[in-house]
């Protein structure tokens, strides 16, 4: 028996939580048929966590899920573009018209292709390469000054970090500009993180649990890693990467939110319309996090 | 003794990397152990950590190696050359919340301070680079109480910004 799970046309943030609701309890207890055939429109962010689920279900030793893979040609593109299916073909019985592997230039809206993060030293590689594509994109692309590139580096080495230092397993990376309609209605640079490991309530339990009693849950958990910089280590010099990266989002107007279990904290912009803090989301393994740049046009308001 | 490191070196001995960058806490602990190695092998007990060829320092990093070897006192006085302006910046954060402090050596300016430091320490430090002195012609030219600045002075010496010994307080030779 396998359950079938719509993956939806539009396959952003909002999307992302439709298609977690359809797996249900987690791990799922059946084999899952993914189907991804009616997939529009997706964000870095979200096929990240379709590689998540995939690598969580595998370290669970569940039974490897079927993906059909869109129909739409752009979506397609994209996906191979990004290495999605390079990655997925290890989780996933993959079905449908598999385009060619992208062996081209990289797109320019691409910074860096989907990218398996398991040790430090992939988070050296993952910083180094993209340095002078940063500096391109923040610059030229978005308009940024040239010093954005350089918190731009530093949030992104430290976004990579929390899976070495937290996560317990693996996890990916995705670095991109796009169009962001909905909200906005520029360009931004997004880097997205999403890996399938404890997850922050898990993390910093044995450190902070006691101290927030009947009130320690997912949502607490975020709060008092990202707002109130609370690290598992007692070191005095730890928590600083989430501090870090909320002065370098405060400068440039960008926006921060991270899931994990079943909550989702942002740090709004005012041009966003997010919710701060969402609750009693369906169970997701592992953490996604997701820093947005918008252009400087943006930035200035 | 002074030993000069030079940081990206350093780096590159620890690490086989093709990048400039300083990044990630392993990394930074690496890079951290090799330096207290050189102070060890030298005796010396001051040291400048040279990051002109540092392209790039996140915080995780600048705690481990800025930070931490502050805190272990491997060598005595510590201070950084060659950073530029969004390497300090980093390095600030880091060293702020934790209240410490490091000199910093300017090719073409005096020294000056980084991290947490109270107004009346850095002006003390900066008279001191001035016109040097006593305790009691500090406050004279600063027009201070001479315990304000005995508490500035001691203070910079608990930082390890400056040497307290018979003569008084002196500013360490880094440069």
């Amino acid at each position: 028996m396998s359950r079938i799970v719509d993956i939806p046309a539009q396959f952003d943030d909002r999307g992302f939580e439709q298609f977690v609701a359809g797996i249900g309890a987690w791990p799922p207890e059946e084999r899952l048929f993914l189907d991804a055939r009616g997939v529009q429109w997706s964000t870095p962010s979200s096929i990240l966590g379709l590689l998540t689920a995939g690598q969580s279900i595998r370290e669970d030793k569940g039974e490897k899920p079927l993906l059909a893979i869109p129909a739409n040609d752009d979506v397609r593109s994209y996906w191979s573009r990004m290495r999605f299916f390079e990655h997925a073909a290890d989780l996933f019985e993959l079905h449908g018209k598999l385009p060619r592997p992208h062996r081209g230039a990289r797109h320019s809206d691409t910074l860096l292709e989907i990218t398996p993060v398991r040790a430090s030293e992939d988070v050296h590689d993952v910083v180094g390469g993209i340095q002078e594509g940063a500096q391109r994109i923040l610059t030229g692309e978005l308009g940024l000054e040239a010093k954005a590139t350089m918190g731009f580096a530093m949030a992104l080495s430290e976004s990579c970090q929390n899976i070495v230092e937290h996560a317990g397993t693996g996890g990916w990376v995705a670095v991109q500009t796009y169009h962001y309609r909905r909200r906005l209605g520029r360009r931004v640079a997004v880097i997205a993180v999403s890996d399938a490991g404890v997850g922050f309530r898990r993390s910093l339990e044995a450190t902070q649990a006691k101290r927030f009693g009947d009130r320690w849950r997912d949502g607490t958990a975020l709060e008092a890693a990202l707002v109130q910089g609370v690290s598992r280590f007692r070191d005095p010099g730890r928590g600083q990467g989430f501090a870090g990266i909320k002065r370098y989002l405060q400068r440039w107007n960008g926006k921060i939110s991270v899931r994990s279990g079943t909550a989702r904290l942002a740090i709004v912009p005012t041009w966003d319309d997010d919710v701060p803090l969402v609750e009693n989301l369906c169970f997701f393994p592992g953490s996604q996090l997701q820093v947005t740049i918008p252009s400087e046009d943006t930035a200035a308001e | 003794m002074i030993v000069r490191i030079n940081v990206a070196r350093v780096l590159r001995e620890a690490l086989a990397t093709p990048y400039r960058i300083l990044v990630t806490r392993a990394t930074g602990a690496l890079v951290r152990d090799r330096i207290e190695l050189k102070l060890t092998q030298y005796n010396c007990h001051a040291a400048v950590l040279d990051f002109r060829e540092v392209d790039l320092l996140d915080l995780s990093c600048a705690d481990e190696v800025v930070a931490k070897l502050l805190r272990s006192g491997q060598a005595k006085f510590v201070a950084i050359a060659g950073l530029h302006e969004d390497l300090r910046e980093q390095v600030h954060e880091v060293l702020e919340p934790q209240h410490l402090a490091v000199t910093v050596v300017n090719d073409d300016a005096a020294p000056e301070l980084l991290g947490s430091v109270s107004e009346d320490s850095r002006l003390a430090f900066l008279e001191l680079q001035a016109a040097g002195g006593t305790g009691e012609e500090l406050a004279r030219r600063l027009d201070w109480p001479a315990e304000r600045a005995a508490s500035a002075l001691e203070a910079l010496a608990a930082q390890r910004l400056v040497r307290h010994d018979d003569d008084g307080f002196t500013l360490i030779p880094f440069a």
